[in-house]
C-alpha cells in the first residue's frame, strides 16, 4: 500500500470514487437497519432516519445526521471526483489543494450512520420487545464511506502539483 | 504568545495518556441503557460489534470495530510512545513505525463520530422507550476530547526534529 506507484494510486483512486458514485444511489434507496418495537416493523433508510428525527421536532440533530449522511459522502466523492478528474493540469492546482485537504478533514464524519447502528444493534435485542437488525442496504452505505476514505488516502496531495 | 505544545511535546504525553486510561474505562463500562416494558440492554462498546457479527455483517463489525475501538487505541498509544520517548530522550525502540503507524491510524480514529453517533441514538431511542445515559458515555467523550486536543496540540515538526536529534531519521 505503501510503495504504490503514483499511476497506480491515481488509477486506485479513480476506481474507488467512480464505485463509490455507482452505489450512492443504492446506499440510500436500500434500508440500513429494521427496527421492531413491540411487533412493529420499521424498515429505515438513512433519509428515513433524518425525515424521522425532523417529525420528532429535532430539527438540529436531522441537520447534523442529513449532513454527515446523505450530503457528505456525495460532497466528498464529487470533490474526489474533480480532483483526479484535473489530475496533471496546471489550472486550479491551489483551490483543489484546498478542496483535497478539506475532504480529507471532514470525511469520516459520513461514518455517523455506521456507529448509529452498532449502538442500535447493540441495544436492540429485547427479543419481540425491541429488535434491531442491521439489512443488507447498511455494507452498501458502507462500502461507498470506504471507497471515498481509502480514495483520499491513497492519492497524495503531491500528486496534484505533478506535471501528466 | 506560544501556542501549548510548541516548545515542548509534555501536554501530548499526558492527554494520550489520559486518553488511554480513559479508552479502557470506555470499553468496560456501559455507555447507555434502553428499557422498554420494564426489560432493559445495556450497551458497551463491543456489543455492538459481536451483535453485527453474530447478524452476518462482518465487514460492519470489523469496520465499528477498528475505526472506534481499535484505531483510537492505536493512535494513542503511538502518540503516547513517542511523546513518552521525546520527552524523556530515551531511544525506544521501534520508533519509526510508530511514528507511521500514528500518521496511518489516525484518519481511521473514529471516536468522536462515535460520541456524536450515540447521542443521536438516544434520541431515536427515547422516542422508543427510556434510555438511561451510564458512566461509558463521560469516558467516550473524554477520549474523544483528548484524541481531538492531542492531535491539534501536539507538534509533528517537534517531534520529528527530536526524534531526528536522537538518530531516528522519518521519511
Amino acid at each position: 500500500m505503501m510503495n504504490l506507484s503514483d499511476q497506480t494510486r491515481l488509477n486506485l483512486s479513480r476506481a474507488l470514487v467512480v464505485t463509490g458514485l455507482i452505489l450512492y444511489i443504492p446506499s440510500n434507496i436500500m434500508p440500513v437497519m429494521t427496527m421492531s418495537l413491540v411487533g412493529k416493523v420499521d424498515p429505515l433508510t438513512v433519509m428515513g432516519g433524518v425525515i424521522e428525527l425532523y417529525d420528532s421536532g429535532l430539527p438540529l440533530i436531522a441537520g447534523v445526521v442529513f449532513l454527515a449522511s446523505f450530503v457528505l459522502p456525495f460532497a466528498k466523492l464529487a470533490a474526489l471526483a474533480w480532483v483526479l478528474f484535473l489530475h496533471g493540469s496546471p489550472s486550479l492546482r491551489r483551490e483543489r489543494s484546498k478542496v483535497f485537504k478539506i475532504v480529507h478533514r471532514i470525511g469520516s464524519w459520513s461514518m455517523i450512520d455506521i456507529f448509529l447502528l452498532a449502538v442500535l444493534a447493540a441495544v436492540g435485542q429485547l427479543g419481540a420487545l425491541a429488535s434491531v437488525r442491521a439489512e443488507p442496504g447498511c455494507i452498501v452505505f458502507a462500502i461507498v464511506l470506504l471507497c471515498s476514505l481509502v480514495a483520499a488516502e491513497i492519492y497524495k496531495p503531491r500528486l496534484i502539483w505533478e506535471d501528466a | 504568545m506560544v501556542p501549548i505544545g510548541k516548545r515542548t511535546l509534555q501536554p501530548t504525553l499526558a492527554l494520550s495518556m489520559t486518553g488511554l486510561f480513559l479508552l479502557l474505562l470506555a470499553n468496560t463500562t456501559p455507555i447507555l441503557t434502553f428499557e422498554v416494558v420494564g426489560r432493559s440492554q445495556a450497551d458497551y462498546m463491543i456489543t455492538g460489534v459481536i451483535e453485527l457479527w453474530n447478524q452476518g455483517y462482518f465487514l460492519i463489525a470489523l469496520l465499528v470495530c477498528f475505526a472506534g475501538i481499535i484505531a483510537p487505541a492505536l493512535y494513542l498509544s503511538s502518540i503516547f510512545y513517542i511523546s513518552l520517548a521525546t520527552v524523556f530522550r530515551i531511544k525506544l525502540p521501534g520508533l519509526r513505525r510508530v511514528f507511521s503507524l500514528g500518521r496511518a491510524v489516525n484518519p481511521w480514529n473514529l471516536i468522536p463520530v462515535y460520541s456524536i453517533a450515540t447521542v443521536v441514538s438516544v434520541v431515536k431511542l427515547k422516542m422508543l422507550g427510556e434510555v438511561h445515559w451510564e458512566s461509558g458515555a463521560r469516558f467516550v467523550l473524554g477520549v474523544a476530547i483528548m484524541s481531538i486536543l492531542s492531535n491539534q496540540i501536539s507538534d509533528k515538526q517537534i517531534a520529528l526534529e527530536r526524534l531526528e536529534e536522537m538518530g531516528v531519521e522519518i521519511t
